[in-house]
C-alpha cells in the first residue's frame, strides 16, 4: 500500500512536471490549474506514503538512503507550494518538479532495505535532526535554483527582448528576496539539525564524532552557509556573482552528503 | 407536416423579432460627431429607458465611450416588403435614428455617413468582438469590456434589457473572458510609457514606494514618470538645470500619496542613489557614465537601478548597460519593444477572432433551435395530454372489470411507445426545418 501512494505521487509529480511548463513558459492558466493540484495532491500521497512507511517498520525517521531523498522531494515540492502561494510564481516548478519525480521514483519502484545500526532510530531528537537537515538543503536549493534565475531574468532585461507581460519569470526584486528569505529559513534549520546532531552523538559515541570527515564537512558547510548569507546581506550580492556563491555552497553540501560513504560513524545503514 | 403553424401571436421569440447594431467608432466617425453622440454616465439609464420605450423596441442597449457609441436594440419583426423605407433606411433603423435625433438633437443625415449597422448574426458577431476588444483602438484593452457591463447594468435596472439581450450579453462576457483567458491579446503594452512602466515592474515587482528621478524635462519623460505614478511609485525627485522649473514639475505632480523633491543638477551624482528608477531626457549626452553608475550602485547596495534615457543624443551611455544591477533602455529601445508587443497583439488577435467566429456561430445555431425546441415540446405536451385522457377513458369503461396493476402498465407502455413512433417524422421534420432555415440564414 506504501508503494502505491509514493506511485501515485510520483506519477502526480510528473503531471505537474509536464503541466507547469505551459503554465510558466507559456502563461496558460488553465495548465497552471493542473500543475498546482497535481503538485499539491502528489505531496500529500507522498506524506502518507512515509507516514505509513515508518509507522510499518516501527521507527521513527527515514534510515534507508533512498528514503531520505524521498523525503528531500516531497520538502522541494512544499517549498514549490509555498512559493506558488506566497508569490504567485509558478516558475521555479520547471527546476524542481523533475528533481522531486527523480528523488522519489527511486525508492517507489525499487526500495531499499537498509537498516540504522544503533537505537537512536527510535528517539524524536534523531528525526527533528534529520528533517532540520533537510529543511536546510531544500532551502539551499531553492536559493540556488532563484539565483539562477535571477541570472535568466537578468539576461532577458539586458537583452531587451520583448515577452508577454506576466512573463515566465517572477520580476528580480521578488527573485531576490526568494533567495534571501530561503537562506535565512535554512540557516536556523541547518544550525538547530547540527547542535542536535552533535548533541546525540556526544551521547552516545564520544568525542571521537568529531573526528569524523563527514562530521568535519558539515561544519564547514555550516561556516559557508554564514558567509554566504552574511556577503548577501551586506554586500547586496545578485546576479552572477550571487550564483557562483551559491553555487560552491551547494556543491559543499553535496559533498557533505555524499560523505556518509567515507564516514566510519555516520551512516544510513549498517556498514 | 413541415408547415406546423407557430402561433402568430406567440410572445417575442428568436424568430420574430429583429436584432439591429447601429453605431459609430474611431473609425467611422471623427471626434466631433463622436462627441455629439457620446452620452454620459449619469445620463445613460435616462436614455436607454426613453429607446427602450421607441414604438417597435422591445429591448435595448446604449454603449458610449469615447471611441464608440453603439445602439443594440430587439425589434418586433417586420415583413421586409412592407417596411417602411425612407433615405435608404428601414423602419428598425429609422426607429433608432429617431431616437437619436429627439434625444441627441443630431439631424439623419449628420448621422448617416459615419453609421453602421449590424443584423442578426453579423450584430452578435459584432458584440462579441468589441466585447473581447477586438475593435477597439487599441487591440486588447481591458476598458472595454468594463464598460459593456455598465450598459447591461443599467440596462437591466431600467428594464431595458430582458429575455433575449440578457442571454446575449452574457455570452458576450464569456467569450470575452475565453479570449483573455486563451490568447495572450490583453498581456503586452504598446505605448512607450506604459512599456517602461512594465520594464520596471519586472525589475522592482510592485512599484510601490519606489523612488523616480526625473532628470531633465520634456513632455515624453514627464508622462512617464506620471505612468509610473500611477502604477504605484510614492517619491518623485527632478533635477533640471534650471531650479525653478524642476520646482514647476515637481509641484505639478505633488498629490497628498505623493512625495516630491528637487535636486539641484551639481548634486546630482551625489544624490542619484536615492532613485530607483531614473528618467533622463536632457539631451545634454552622457551625463551618466558605466564609473558614475557603478559609483551609484555601490551606494544603493548593489540594488538594481533602472536607467529610461528618452534624450537624443542619450543621457546615458550604452555601456551602462553592461553594468551588473543597471538596466538601461533608450526611447529606440522602448518603442522597439512596444512595436514588437504590438506585432504579438495583432497575432493574438487572430487568434482571437476564431474564438469568436467559433462562439457566434454556437449561438446562432442555439438561439435558431429556440424555436424548434418549444414547437417540440408543445407537441409532446400535447400527445400526452391526449394519451392520458384516452387512458382515463378506457379505465372508466372497464370500470366493472378493472385491469390488473400489471395489465395498466403494459398498457401505459404500450401507448407511450405509439405516440412516441408516430411522433418521431414530425420531430425528425421540425428539425430539418430548423436547419433549413438556419442554412438559409
Amino acid at each position: 500500500m506504501t508503494l502505491l501512494w509514493l506511485r501515485l505521487a510520483v506519477i502526480l509529480y510528473g503531471v505537474a512536471a509536464l503541466a507547469v511548463l505551459p503554465a510558466a513558459l507559456y502563461n496558460r492558466p488553465r495548465w497552471r490549474h493542473i500543475a498546482l493540484p497535481a503538485a499539491f495532491m502528489g505531496a500529500f500521497f507522498h506524506f502518507v506514503s512515509i507516514a505509513e512507511t515508518l509507522y510499518a517498520a516501527h521507527r521513527a525517521l527515514p534510515v534507508d538512503t533512498h528514503e531520505t531523498l524521498s523525503m528531500l522531494g516531497l520538502l522541494l515540492v512544499v517549498g514549490f507550494l509555498i512559493l506558488a502561494a506566497r508569490y504567485r510564481t509558478v516558475s521555479f516548478g520547471i527546476f524542481l518538479l523533475p528533481i522531486a519525480v527523480l528523488l522519489a521514483i527511486v525508492p517507489a519502484f525499487h526500495p531499499g532495505h537498509e537498516q540504522i545500526a544503533y537505537p537512536l532510530v527510535r528517539t524524536g531528537w534523531i528525526l527533528l535532526h534529520i528533517a532540520l537537515l533537510l529543511a536546510a538543503y531544500a532551502a539551499m536549493f531553492l536559493s540556488l535554483i532563484a539565483s539562477l534565475l535571477y541570472l535568466i531574468q537578468e539576461r532577458r532585461l539586458k537583452e531587451k527582448r520583448a515577452e508577454s507581460k506576466r512573463g515566465w519569470l517572477p520580476p528580480l526584486e521578488t527573485l531576490d528576496q526568494i533567495g534571501v528569505n530561503s537562506l535565512r529559513f535554512g540557516l536556523p534549520c541547518m544550525t538547530a539539525g547540527l547542535l542536535i546532531g552533535s548533541v546525540l552523538a556526544l551521547q552516545s559515541i564520544g568525542p571521537a564524532f568529531f573526528a569524523d570527515p563527514k562530521v568535519l564537512l558539515s561544519i564547514a558547510m555550516w561556516i559557508a552557509y554564514i558567509l554566504m548569507i552574511y556577503i548577501r546581506s551586506n554586500s547586496g550580492l545578485r546576479g552572477r556573482r550571487a550564483v557562483y556563491l551559491s553555487s560552491f555552497v551547494f556543491l559543499v553540501m553535496v559533498a557533505v552528503w555524499a560523505a556518509n560513504s567515507l564516514s566510519a560513524v555516520h551512516r544510513f545503514k549498517t556498514p | 407536416m413541415r408547415d406546423l403553424p407557430i402561433d402568430a401571436a406567440a410572445p417575442p421569440t428568436p424568430h420574430n423579432c429583429k436584432l439591429l447594431l447601429l453605431g459609430v467608432n474611431h473609425t467611422t466617425a471623427p471626434i466631433a460627431v463622436r462627441e455629439r453622440l457620446a452620452i454620459p454616465g449619469h445620463r445613460l439609464a435616462d436614455a436607454t429607458r426613453t429607446l427602450a420605450h421607441q414604438p417597435g423596441i422591445r429591448e435595448a442597449l446604449i454603449l458610449s465611450t469615447c471611441n464608440r457609441v453603439e445602439i443594440l436594440t430587439v425589434q418586433d419583426g417586420i415583413d421586409q416588403e412592407n417596411a417602411e423605407v425612407r433615405a435608404g433606411l428601414q423602419a428598425p433603423t429609422l426607429s433608432v435614428i429617431k431616437f437619436l435625433h429627439d434625444y441627441l438633437q443630431i439631424r439623419e443625415t449628420d448621422l448617416e455617413p459615419h453609421v453602421y449597422e449590424y443584423r442578426e448574426r453579423d450584430a452578435i458577431r459584432h458584440l462579441f468582438r468589441v466585447a473581447s476588444s477586438l475593435d477597439s483602438m487599441v487591440v486588447g484593452e481591458p476598458q472595454i469590456l468594463g464598460q459593456v457591463k455598465q450598459s447591461w447594468t443599467v440596462g437591466r435596472e431600467v428594464g431595458a434589457v430582458k429575455t433575449m439581450l440578457d442571454p446575449l450579453l452574457q455570452r458576450a462576457f464569456s467569450v470575452a473572458k475565453k479570449v483573455r483567458t486563451e490568447t495572450q491579446i490583453g498581456n503586452t503594452t504598446v505605448s512607450v510609457a506604459s512599456v517602461a512602466a512594465e520594464l520596471a515592474r519586472k525589475i522592482f515587482g510592485s512599484l510601490a514606494g519606489k523612488t523616480v528621478l526625473l532628470v531633465g524635462a520634456g513632455k515624453m519623460s514627464d508622462l512617464t514618470a506620471r505612468h509610473l505614478i500611477q502604477q504605484g511609485a510614492t517619491t518623485l525627485l527632478v533635477c533640471n538645470r534650471t531650479e525653478a522649473r524642476a520646482q514647476v514639475i515637481a509641484d505639478a505632480l505633488r498629490t497628498p500619496a505623493i512625495t516630491t523633491g528637487v535636486i539641484p543638477l551639481d548634486q546630482l551624482m551625489e544624490q542619484a542613489h536615492r532613485a530607483d528608477i531614473v528618467i533622463t531626457s536632457t539631451g545634454a549626452g552622457q551625463v551618466f557614465t558605466p564609473e558614475s553608475a557603478r559609483a551609484v550602485l555601490q551606494r544603493r547596495k548593489n540594488r538594481p537601478v533602472f536607467f529610461i534615457d528618452i534624450a537624443v543624443p542619450r543621457d546615458v551611455a550604452p555601456e551602462v548597460n553592461k553594468v551588473d544591477g543597471c538596466f538601461v533602455y533608450d526611447i529606440d529601445d522602448l518603442q522597439q519593444v512596444a512595436m514588437q508587443n504590438k506585432a504579438v497583439r495583432n497575432r493574438e488577435a487572430e487568434a482571437a477572432e476564431s474564438i469568436v467566429t467559433r462562439e457566434v456561430a454556437r449561438y446562432s445555431d442555439r438561439i435558431s433551435q429556440a424555436p424548434v425546441t418549444e414547437s417540440i415540446k408543445e407537441l409532446l405536451m400535447g400527445a400526452e395530454e391526449v394519451r392520458h385522457q384516452e387512458m382515463a377513458r378506457i379505465i372508466h369503461q372497464l370500470a366493472r372489470e378493472p385491469l390488473t396493476p400489471e395489465q395498466l402498465a403494459a398498457v401505459d407502455r404500450l401507448t407511450k411507445s405509439l405516440t412516441g413512433k408516430l411522433l418521431h417524422p414530425q420531430i425528425a421534420a421540425l428539425r430539418d426545418m430548423a436547419a433549413e432555415r438556419e442554412s438559409d440564414d
